[in-house]
């Protein structure tokens, strides 16, 4: 015991003290850039949290431009849709139409006519005053609820009109509906006479 | 403990940022899910499932399926099939001529070897597919010189990837194919294959109970265990049960016996049914085969 009690160790100054060194340079910069490089990455990868982003896609505007479009299927069920949201409240959803409100699409002259041009006035112009369909008499009046859709949403829903329930005629495209749209001469809706001197 | 405040915050931090990495976050990032429309349709996914396919989840559960299978179909990437649907004036020889001329042009060089590759041996026939690559500006540039010179084309947006080839699904999992799975069951284990999309690949009732009753009765080398206590084996009584299995020789029980499936196999096959993750999403872009004219 005495002779420990001697040694240097056990003497109270030389008691390991706890101090504080600076950490190395190369470790802070080292940290430094794996933090820039992942920040990077997460950039580049991650679409910032946004939940509809899944890998392969890195962001909402390259997941954009893979949205598919093109095809005539598509193009019909545009149709279908916009049809249900602007037209089918009158017209029906079945396209026989309602009493007092609106007549049937379905068999209709206009509509099954060889040519578009006349049916896609229309919408584009609104409608009044009598008119035969499928044998009955209508007297309404329908205001230009297509003047304010966009081309391919109107073509989108004529094309539909002229494909559905029975009816079999050629599909519209938006760029006819931008050629019919310049073409217009007035805004003010149409009497059945005058929709009849359109050419078909 | 001169330091005991300083280790309550460290854990606290510590404790409080795993919270919002792991719960927080998700929670806002998911947590305001709703029903999704469906692309170019007026549809919305997914639908709610019946009643019968709520009670099947449990089963699903109950039964420990999600040890052996996974509902979540992965996505390597993502590909543009461009389809030819009309020629205009050209002939089909003419055609593949003109192809051969527009390979000189440096930016559709990398193009060369898909056209190639699918012109080779065409008999004219269409719709035909013309190219198939991964950058969509590229097929983008493609399909307008096509545009230009009269011919009509279609661009389709197709999931690539092992899952993919596999046949397990159109396109990969998304959030929304959850949303009314409670447990969800995503699973992480595959000793049986991929159930995202059972119900479109399976939509046979009947082979549901087969295969739950006597799984190697329809996938000869099958591993998965039968759940035969989904089933009652009972005496024919007066007239058989309309429910009784139709089981090949060697899995039917003796003479003057049926297998009648219990209202668990019933809610299990309803669930599997219901499980149809076939929807084109925004987030899951596709072009559906019902819109590819074959």
């Amino acid at each position: 015991m005495s002779d420990e009690k001697k040694s240097c160790s056990d003497s109270p100054a030389n008691e390991p003290v706890v101090t504080r060194s600076s950490a190395p340079m190369w470790i802070i910069v080292v940290t430094l850039l794996i933090i820039f490089v992942a920040g990077y990455y997460f950039d580049q990868h991650s679409g910032w949290f946004n939940p509809k982003i899944y890998h392969p896609y890195a962001t909402a505007e390259q997941l954009d431009t893979y949205q598919p479009k093109s095809g005539e299927a598509a193009a019909l069920a545009r149709g279908k849709q916009v049809y249900e949201a602007v037209c089918g409240i009158c017209h029906g959803t079945d396209g026989m139409g309602k009493p007092g409100q609106a007549p049937q699409l379905a068999g209709s002259d206009v509509v099954n006519a060889k040519g578009f041009n006349r049916l896609a006035h229309v919408p584009l112009l609104g409608l009044t005053g009598p008119i035969q369909v499928a044998g009955k008499e209508w007297n309404l009046s329908m205001a230009a609820m297509g003047a304010a859709l966009p081309d391919d949403d109107l073509a989108a829903v004529l094309t539909y009109i002229r494909t559905s329930w029975g009816n079999k005629q050629s599909a519209v495209t938006g760029d006819d509906i931008k050629k019919i749209r310049a073409g217009l001469k007035s805004n003010q809706p149409m009497t059945h006479e005058q929709l009849m001197q359109i050419p078909e | 403990m001169k330091t005991g405040t300083g280790i309550f915050w460290a854990a606290f931090a510590a404790i409080g940022l795993s919270w919002c990495g792991l719960v927080l976050t998700p929670q806002l990032q998911l947590g305001g899910a709703k029903l999704e429309p469906v692309l170019n349709s007026a549809d919305t996914y997914p639908l709610q499932p019946t009643g019968a396919a709520t009670l099947g989840l449990q089963v699903y559960r109950a039964n420990g399926c999600a040890a052996c299978h996974t509902e979540q179909v992965r996505q390597g990437g993502v590909a543009c099939e461009i389809s030819l649907t009309g020629l205009g004036i050209y002939k089909p020889a003419d055609f593949t001529a003109y192809m051969k001329s527009l390979f000189g042009l440096k930016d559709l060089a990398d193009l060369t070897n898909s056209i190639t590759g699918n012109l080779k041996d065409w008999n004219g026939e269409l719709p035909k597919t013309l190219l198939t690559c991964t950058d969509k500006a590229l097929a983008d540039d493609m399909s307008s010189r096509l545009k230009a010179v009269g011919v009509k084309s279609e661009t389709h947006i197709v999931a690539t990837g092992l899952d993919i080839a596999r046949g397990w699904g159109d396109r990969q999992s998304v959030a929304a194919d959850y949303l009314y799975d409670q447990p969800v069951q995503l699973g992480s284990l595959r000793a049986g294959p991929d159930l995202a999309n059972i119900g479109v690949r399976m939509p046979d009732a009947n082979w549901q109970m087969l295969h739950l009753y006597a799984p190697k009765s329809v996938a000869q080398n099958s591993t998965m265990p039968p759940f035969r206590f989904l089933f009652e084996v009972r005496k024919i009584g007066s007239t058989p049960s309309p429910d009784a299995l139709n089981l090949p020789a060697g899995f039917a029980p003796a003479a003057g016996y049926e297998v009648v499936p219990k209202p668990e196999a019933k809610e299990l096959v309803a669930y599997l049914l219901g499980l149809k993750a076939n929807a084109p999403l925004y987030e899951a872009p596709f072009t559906p085969a019902t819109a590819v004219k074959k």
